[in-house]
């Protein structure tokens, strides 16, 4: 029998079906390792039947699948348990180093009850950090309050710094002249203990007036401040006692032989019409 | 399934030799439903033919070992697994279902627990192919590969002659195989 009349015998189908006894099947493997075109014909009619079978398929209820598959892994473990088992029970290993295996199961242990109380506090801690942080969240929050407070409240210093700041660099420079007006250069002043001082700077003639000490007026008067010219009383200005904690800046005087405060109407006046508090000579 | 991955039968035995679940699922997902038309045909019965289906897998799974390549392709390996299992079924189940009801007809379990969906499980596949050939080789193929009986077996039940059991069967398989193309 020659190779073609051998695969159309019908005994590839035979064998792939299963249907073929045991010599046949014996004597089959044996041609199909020596002769590719007996290979080739079981593999043509495996692939067709395998197509037939794919076009055909019923598909099985969907639970069984995962029957399956819980039956394997129960075999996996079994199998895993028993190569575990195996692997304890090699008597040479027990022999030769028991002491090493009874610390290496002690170590375990203790690293095992380690790994717990690490837990235990690691929550334990966990709590607490969390209520700190909590406490610290709402402390922050007063902190933030508190300081845009004190920004505002260091905004208002530094601004009444700088105009120290000035005042002090006025009163530094050398052109500065210095005229105190006592109340008691005054024989008619309401108030004999009442002081004022003009800054008067001889180079730009500008003048700033220092409340030292004056009685507050009536809401309806306000004091004004006048430059004694050959004479003649010059306005330089009317200005309130209070908030008067620096210089007050007056109206530029060119000249002046003395200056001296009266109480005025509010707004002032052209000319002095109220009585004159404190006096003073520029020299 | 949900998943792309396709393998080619050489990673897939591979990946199944390894214990590789995924591949195992692959495995079922692509071939479960074949191999449940061939239980189906041989049992005509979904509850047994669920369990042999599910005795097939874990097998497949358990003796993959001894799958061969060189010997046949993963399917066909598979196909002759699922075959004996449901023939092994079919031959306990005959013999207990005898020695029970003897006054019964041996198929009323069977016709009780047909599958209910509507395919007729004997108008497709293999048994569709069948119902193409002479009378006198269908009934051989049935008896043989369906039923699970030996050549000595048929030639008992047919009254024929072991050789002409033999030749009618090769004869009905080259015809089957020229059908199947």
């Amino acid at each position: 029998m020659n190779i073609q009349e051998y695969i159309s015998s019908g005994i590839v189908e035979s064998y792939v079906l299963g249907l073929a006894d045991h010599e046949e099947r014996a004597e089959f493997e044996r041609m199909c390792a020596a002769h590719a075109e007996v290979r080739k014909a079981r593999q043509l009619f495996e692939l067709a039947l395998e197509e037939q079978a794919m076009m055909n398929a019923i598909t099985p209820p969907k639970n069984t699948k995962s029957k399956i598959f819980a039956e394997i892994e129960i075999a996996a473990e079994n199998i895993s348990a028993t190569t575990n088992n195996q692997m304890l029970s090699v008597p040479s290993e027990e022999a030769t180093r028991p002491a090493t295996k009874v610390v290496s199961i002690g170590w375990q242990r203790y690293i095992a009850a380690a790994s717990i109380g690490l837990l235990l506090i690691s929550t334990a801690l966990n709590l607490y950090f969390f209520d700190q942080y909590k406490s610290y969240s709402n402390r922050y929050e007063t902190l933030m309050a508190q300081q845009t407070e004190m920004a505002k409240n260091n905004d208002v210093l530094r601004a009444r710094l700088d105009t120290y700041e000035s005042t002090l660099a006025m009163l530094r420079d050398p052109d500065m002249a210095v005229i105190k007006m006592p109340g008691t250069n005054v024989p008619t002043s309401p108030d004999s203990n009442g002081v004022a001082t003009v800054y008067w700077n001889t180079r730009s003639k500008d003048v700033y007036l220092m409340v030292n000490n004056l009685p507050q007026p009536p809401s309806d008067q306000q004091y004004q401040l006048w430059a004694i010219v050959d004479g003649q009383p010059i306005d330089a200005g009317v200005f309130e006692v209070q908030n008067a904690a620096g210089l007050l800046r007056m109206k530029n005087i060119p000249r002046a032989q003395v200056f001296a405060v009266t109480l005025e109407k509010r707004g002032g006046s052209t000319t002095p019409q109220g009585p004159m508090y404190v006096m003073g000579k520029a020299s | 399934m949900g998943t792309a991955v396709t393998y080619t039968e050489h990673e897939l035995v591979s990946l199944l030799k390894d214990r590789d679940s995924k591949a195992f699922g692959y495995l079922y997902d692509n071939y479960s439903g074949a191999l449940n038309t061939i239980i189906l045909q041989i049992l005509n019965d979904v509850e047994l033919a669920n369990d042999v289906l599910q005795e097939v897998f874990i097998n497949v799974w358990k003796k993959i070992e001894s799958y061969d390549p060189t010997k046949g392709r993963l399917f066909t390996w598979m196909l002759n697994i699922a075959r004996n299992a449901s023939i092994d079924t079919l031959r306990s189940r005959a013999y207990q279902n005898s020695q029970k009801n003897r006054s019964f007809p041996d198929n009323v379990d069977a016709l009780a627990n047909r599958p209910s969906s509507e395919i007729n499980i004997d108008n497709i596949g293999l048994k569709k192919v069948l119902e193409k050939l002479k009378e006198e080789h269908r009934i051989l193929i049935e008896l043989a590969y369906f039923k699970g009986y030996t050549h000595e077996e048929i030639a008992e039940i047919e009254t024929i002659p072991l050789g002409t059991v033999k030749t009618r069967i090769r004869n009905a398989l080259i015809q089957l195989r020229d059908h199947l193309k």
